[in-house]
């Protein structure tokens, strides 16, 4: 295990030690080069020894919105003067969206301080003063997708299943309660396990996603610390469905929290015979472990995390063969994200109906009234009854609200609901002017849209420039209020692509570079008309060449807005210049 | 792995139907849409693939339209399907393409060191050809943008153009700026050439290729093969300075005439401009000589036009000891003394003597037993053995007609190797002009007709192995038959304690039988000891060929029977200590040993005065050796177990009986190869003065010196050899060593 070998390396010296890779290298018999490929590659582990105070400050756009540059700032000049040994740098995305701004000191993460207390607590740390990590407080249940009523009842839908051996009845339930990858996809999830359970072969793997590091998501971090006995079930239930007997729970690093909840709940289930050698009175193994990632947004799609786990560059596969026939070591797999596991139990509990009912009717878009050259007049839009969606939704809302946080709700909600009814409005009594539903890679949509039902094929019809469509993705929503520069926020958002891409294929490794150079230039007043031809041209090759959906959404912030808001980017362009 | 130079195999294969830009195409299973767009002359540009390569798909340039995907697949990497409808080029495509090739430039120094010198910078070609010019991206933004960026998840001084050139190789130039990151170095290094020193390091846009751990190239482990330059498409990996070696004489070739040679075609302009002086045009008259047996060269011969002559000057027959008794007043009285002369194997046959018709010489051809002379031709390589492997000439040979040729050092031949045309065409040569003979040189298969040949012409497999590839491994299933073409294999055993070596087998010669004839299963291992190629004879058609020719399953289980007994024998001789041990002091290999007992020696050199005089004045013996315990090993034959002298004999012309004693066969040469190749230094060269024929004025005669190779024949014709015989104090024995020393350790 390439990975937990260097984790080790890194907690024994504090980073990687050349010598050590080349002690690795020969114990392992691999090639230098390789290890030293995969160890740089991951952000998780670092090639120089750290300095004496690292402060890491968040700047994706959840924390942009609230205030994290102005931190940064701050905390650049108190080490100012002492730049050896403090070093102050941006982190992609840590999961604390509703208690934005978040930061990290020496590798723990903090967040929902105040400035005061954060500018405090950095002034200590260069001070010399250890802190102790941060715990967070759980959400407050009953949960509807929980469909236990108490402790002792956990895990019942699997331990019928072990008794009944009925994978093709499991398969069927979930097929008819229309369960979809809840990780943003949205790939029907019965299908999958049909499809891995038919798979010939002794060895198959269940892996889940919790690598949640998409910027704005951070509800699996609440369903991993509230009710991680449903994750646990989910699991075992894809396993013995499969036939695949070992599973891995792929954990971002800085949910140092969920691992152990994780690892405590897996500890459970052995102890009550629900993982193991008789995995519920099955008859069958399942064993199941969490795996530490080492670090990066791309972990999170899906083949790039089965990379991660065999030990090489995070590096997206080109697909097909897709991991269901080839997954984790060439092995049929199945990979779903943590929400749509945890839902399973409730599903066979509950059955197809009873789960669906926890559903709501929906509201659907409307066509929307063109201007003449063709964008659209956000005041002209209307929706329209959209019929039935069964199910739950775990959705995070953060940026501009009162009260942001993480919040179980029917599936068909509305974005208007969650923002002002469930996470208490815009904050500071402001007009709601845009809001992001799937963080950066479902497109910046106007406030007209907000009364839009969280559905998979009603968000997937709403379509901006380029042919691109919004999505319901992983319910990460982030309001924006009045007096926002959008032009700037499609930066903020296309600089986390470009800092996430893992590299491997030109059009997102030169692209997404080349997309940021291209906002950015607008933001300095240097764009011109040719240079909005260049965004169109470059989002194309991104969407059609990209190897993943990473390279392929790059586009969609910057497109949305040049489509909703495009009166914002006009103003910034210079009309005096030609060409570039 | 070896590679399969060209097959036509009868199974047949499954194939998939699909539709390429309007054009209906069955191609086999698996085969990607790129080379099916190719095979169909639709050419799909790419800059991360090349053919040879397992593609990666992560230039995009190749990226076609699937009907039905959501977005475009790189066909590159993406197999055929049936009922797959690609379209290759329409206006997205194209517009992609454009783009992906802008954004490479845009970082790209244009033009880079590749495109200066040679114009062949394969980013910058593609770029004009679709029509790309100065990219519009904020080039000049790029640098201040991302160092003012604040939110670089990297430190600045690991992104990618601050890393720059990389001056620390002598012979490597590499520039970061102008690497498009497509990997095909990474996979020349690791798949190609298994050196694994080159990676990827870092991520997204810093992403770049990197020495073992990011050290300078020049102190990472890097073997300067250059492979990684060859692969390079751009101008990030070139050659720093132009040839180092320089053949003298001839017309050196410029890049520019090079690439106007068809076998050329196709090698990058960086190699050739690295080779350089490696490479000479040049030209004889009717009757020059070209090479002459013999002499030790490097280089290679490739006819580019005109015919010539490769024959053996020296005479057929080896040398011949006749017991004379003669009162020539040693100290002793009567000494005994041979005559010495030539003899070929008719007037005097030796046992175990080989009987093969033809001999077999380094060229694409084979030479008659009676009458070692054969005509060379346009498109003929030869001289290959000696280019690769530093062996001897093995035959002389001389312009028949007025003659061009292209002379070549190791880097030049090796470079044309890669080459698939170039191989293709000398495997089509071989096929149509050699094989014939070559299997028929085969005693067992001699009598193979025009017509079975013609059957298994196209079906036999053209495979070559490089130094120290296994060709076959024992234990093994027994799939094929191998016949080597050029190069020496080395056949071991494995034993207790380690490895045995059976034999040395070079060009002509087989294996691979005994596991077909005998349950199936390979009973040794078969090493390339140098560039090795064979011709493999699978299974169902060597069954084929033992069932159509009555007798010939016989012949062939004896001479399976007869290899067995030599290997038994050898066993036998092995040694019950740890064969390392053993192996570890020098004299343990000897199965006959001469030895000196050092308490009774006087030094008085009677042992090696009687060696010469019994040998024509030519000593096969020194008194200087090992000394072991009280003994002293002085130099002779000792009929190793490892009979490093048989590697490489350019005519193979010695060979080890079954007896376990080396035999030198008629058409010895008189390089001295095998002379310098023994350890211990127990081979001699005799010299015999002979009339032959002369080169200079063809159809006359003329007198000159030729050795020929001998070894200690343990004075064979006598009771004792000679040495053991002249001792006066009973010093010298002749002992088996195993026996000898295992003896001595137990009393």
């Amino acid at each position: 295990m390439v990975i937990a070998e260097l984790h080790k390396i890194q907690h024994d010296h504090g980073y990687i030690p050349e010598k050590e890779l080349y002690e690795l290298s020969a114990r392992l018999q691999m090639p230098v080069y390789e290890l030293f490929g995969v160890a740089s590659f991951y952000p998780g582990f670092r090639m120089t020894p750290p300095p004496r105070v690292e402060v890491l400050v968040c700047g994706d756009f959840p924390c942009h919105l609230r205030g994290c540059d102005k931190l940064r700032k701050e905390f650049e000049a108190m080490a100012s003067d002492k730049k050896d040994e403090v070093h102050v740098k941006h982190v992609s995305c840590l999961g604390q969206c509703d208690r934005a701004p978040a930061f990290v000191i020496n590798e723990h993460v903090y967040a929902g301080k105040s400035k005061e207390d954060a500018i405090a607590m950095v002034k200590e740390a260069i001070e010399g003063k250890k802190h102790e990590p941060m715990h967070f407080h759980g959400l407050k249940g009953p949960f509807l997708c929980d469909p236990y009523p108490s402790k002792s009842d956990h895990y019942g839908a699997v331990k019928e299943l072990g008794k009944s051996g009925d994978a093709a009845g499991v398969i069927k339930k979930l097929k008819d309660a229309g369960l979809r990858g809840m990780g943003g996809a949205g790939f029907p999830t019965g299908v999958k396990w049909e499809a891995v359970k038919g798979c010939a072969g002794d060895q198959k793997y269940v892996v889940c996603n919790a690598d949640e590091c998409e910027v704005g998501t951070f509800k699996d971090r609440e369903i991993m610390k509230n009710v991680p006995h449903l994750l646990v079930e989910g699991m075992v239930l894809a396993g013995l469905v499969t036939g695949a007997d070992k599973g891995y729970i792929y954990i971002r690093h800085e949910y140092h929290d969920q691992i152990h909840v994780m690892d405590e709940e897996i500890e459970r289930a052995r102890q009550l015979g629900i993982v193991g050698e008789n995995a519920a009175g099955s008859g069958k193994k399942f064993e199941l472990q969490t795996f530490t990632s080492p670090g990066g947004y791309i972990q999170g799609e899906e083949s790039a995390l089965l990379e991660a786990i065999e030990g090489k560059r995070g590096q997206p596969r080109i697909k097909p063969p897709f991991p269901v026939f080839v997954g984790l070591w060439g092995k049929p797999t199945v990979i779903n994200n943590v929400e749509t596991l945890a839902y399973t139990p409730a599903i066979l509990m509950k059955g197809p109906e009873g789960w669906k009912a926890l559903g709501k009717q929906t509201t659907t878009v409307m066509d929307y009234e063109k201007d003449v050259a063709g964008h659209p007049v956000i005041e002209k839009w209307t929706t329209k009854p959209g019929g039935p969606v069964g199910g739950v939704k775990w959705i995070g809302v953060s940026g501009h609200v009162e009260k942001p946080g993480v919040f179980e709700v029917p599936m068909g909600t509305t974005y208007e609901e969650a923002i002002f009814t469930l996470a208490g409005g815009v904050s500071g009594g402001r007009k709601l002017k845009a809001f992001a539903p799937s963080g950066p890679s479902g497109g910046f949509l106007p406030a007209a849209m907000v009364g839009l039902s969280m559905d998979f094929n009603i968000m997937s019809n709403v379509r901006f420039r380029g042919g691109f469509t919004s999505m319901l993705g992983s319910g990460a929503i982030v309001a924006i209020a009045e007096g926002t520069d959008m032009v700037d926020l499609a930066l903020n958002a296309t600089r986390f692509f470009r800092n996430e891409s893992c590299g491997k294929c030109v059009p997102c490794r030169v692209g997404s570079q080349k997309m940021v150079d291209t906002i950015f230039a607008v933001m300095d007043g240097r764009g011109t008309k040719e240079d909005i031809a260049v965004v169109d041209q470059l989002s194309d090759t991104l969407l059609m060449t990209s190897i993943c959906g990473l390279g392929q959404v790059v586009p969609a912030p910057i497109l949305s807005v040049l489509h909703f808001f495009k009166n914002e980017v006009d103003a910034r362009i210079d009309k005096t210049r030609i060409g570039g | 792995m070896a590679t399969t130079a060209s097959t036509a195999s009868a199974t047949s294969v499954k194939t998939v139907s699909l539709t390429i830009d309007g054009k209906q195409v069955t191609v086999p299973d698996g085969t990607s849409i790129w080379d099916a767009a190719r095979d169909n002359g639709i050419n799909i540009p790419v800059l991360c693939h090349k053919p040879g390569l397992n593609p990666i798909g992560v230039c995009r340039a190749c990226v076609v339209e699937i009907e039905k995907a959501r977005v475009f697949a790189a066909s590159c990497v993406r197999a055929c399907e049936n009922g797959m409808v690609v379209h290759t080029t329409n206006a997205r495509l194209e517009s992609s393409r454009r783009m992906l090739v802008e954004l490479l430039l845009a970082d790209h120094p244009s033009p880079c060191e590749k495109h200066k010198e040679t114009h062949s910078c394969e980013l910058e070609l593609l770029a004009e050809k679709l029509g790309v010019r100065t990219p519009f991206m904020h080039r000049a933004a790029t640098t201040a943008t991302v160092t003012k960026d604040e939110q670089l998840p990297h430190d600045v001084s690991t992104w990618l153009f601050s890393k720059g050139a990389d001056h620390s190789n002598p012979s490597i130039f590499i520039d970061h700026s102008a690497c498009i990151v497509c990997d095909r170095c990474i996979r020349a290094c690791t798949e190609v050439k298994h050196n694994n020193v080159i990676g990827r390091m870092q991520k997204g846009y810093a992403t770049s290729i990197s020495f073992d751990t990011n050290k300078p190239m020049g102190s990472s482990s890097c073997v300067n093969c250059g492979e990684c330059m060859v692969s390079c498409p751009t101008g990030a990996i070139t050659s720093r300075e132009a040839a180092h070696t320089t053949l003298e004489g001839g017309k050196p070739l410029t890049v520019q005439e090079m690439m106007q040679i068809p076998i050329f075609k196709g090698i990058s302009s960086e190699f050739l401009k690295r080779n350089v002086g490696g490479v000479v045009l040049r030209r004889y008259k009717k009757g020059e000589i070209i090479c002459h047996e013999g002499e030790f060269g490097s280089t290679a011969f490739y006819i580019l036009s005109g015919k010539c002559d490769v024959f053996i000057n020296a005479p057929i027959g080896h040398v011949k000891s006749d017991k004379k008794e003669g009162n020539t007043g040693g100290l002793f009285g009567i000494f005994r003394k041979f005559s010495h002369s030539l003899a070929g194997r008719k007037e005097n046959p030796r046992e175990g003597e080989n009987q093969a018709r033809y001999i077999r010489i380094d060229g694409p051809v084979d030479l008659p037993y009676d009458n070692p002379i054969a005509t060379l031709q346009a498109t003929d390589l030869f001289g290959e053995m000696t280019c690769l492997n530093f062996l001897p000439r093995s035959a002389t040979v001389r312009a028949a007609e007025d003659c061009e040729m292209l002379e070549m050092l190791r880097n030049v031949l090796q470079m044309l190797q890669k080459n698939k045309d170039f191989k293709k065409q000398l495997d089509k040569n071989y096929r149509e002009r050699a094989l014939t003979q070559h299997l028929r040189s085969v005693p067992v298969l001699s009598m193979l007709d025009e017509k079975f040949i013609d059957q298994l012409r196209h079906r036999v497999e053209l495979e070559h192995f490089d130094a120290g590839e296994a060709i076959v491994k024992q234990n093994d299933p027994a799939d094929a038959f191998y016949l080597i073409r050029v190069g020496c294999v080395r056949v071991s055993q494995k034993h207790p304690g380690g490895e045995m070596v059976l034999t040395y087998l070079g060009r002509g010669e087989y294996f691979g039988e005994m596991g077909l004839l005998k349950g199936g299963k390979r009973t040794a291992s078969c090493t390339a000891l140098d560039h090795v190629e064979v011709v493999k004879i699978k299974k169902a058609d060597f069954d084929f060929m033992l069932s159509w020719y009555e007798g010939l399953r016989e012949k062939f289980i004896q001479e399976a029977d007869r290899r067995e007994r030599a290997t038994k024998l050898m066993v036998e001789h092995a040694p019950s200590v740890p064969l390392d041990d053993f192996l570890g002091q020098g004299l343990m290999h000897a199965q006959s040993l001469l030895l000196l007992d050092l308490e009774k020696c006087t030094r008085c050199d009677e042992c090696v005065r009687a060696c010469a005089q019994a040998h024509d004045g030519v000593t096969r013996l020194v008194r200087e050796g090992l000394r072991f315990d009280r003994y002293l090993v002085p130099t002779s034959c000792r009929s190793c177990m490892d009979p490093l002298c048989m590697i490489g004999c350019p005519v193979g012309s010695i060979r080890r009986k079954e007896s376990l004693e080396i035999i030198i066969e008629d058409w010895c040469i008189g390089c001295g190869l095998c002379s310098q190749q023994c350890p211990y230094g127990n081979i001699s060269m005799h010299a015999f003065e002979v009339k032959v024929d002369d080169p200079d004025h063809p159809g006359s005669k003329r007198a000159m010196v030729k050795e020929k190779a001998v070894t200690c024949d343990l004075c064979t014709e006598l009771q004792e050899p000679s040495c053991v015989y002249a001792c006066p104090h009973d010093a010298a024995h002749r002992v088996n060593a195993r026996e000898f020393f295992m003896a001595k350790k137990t009393s």
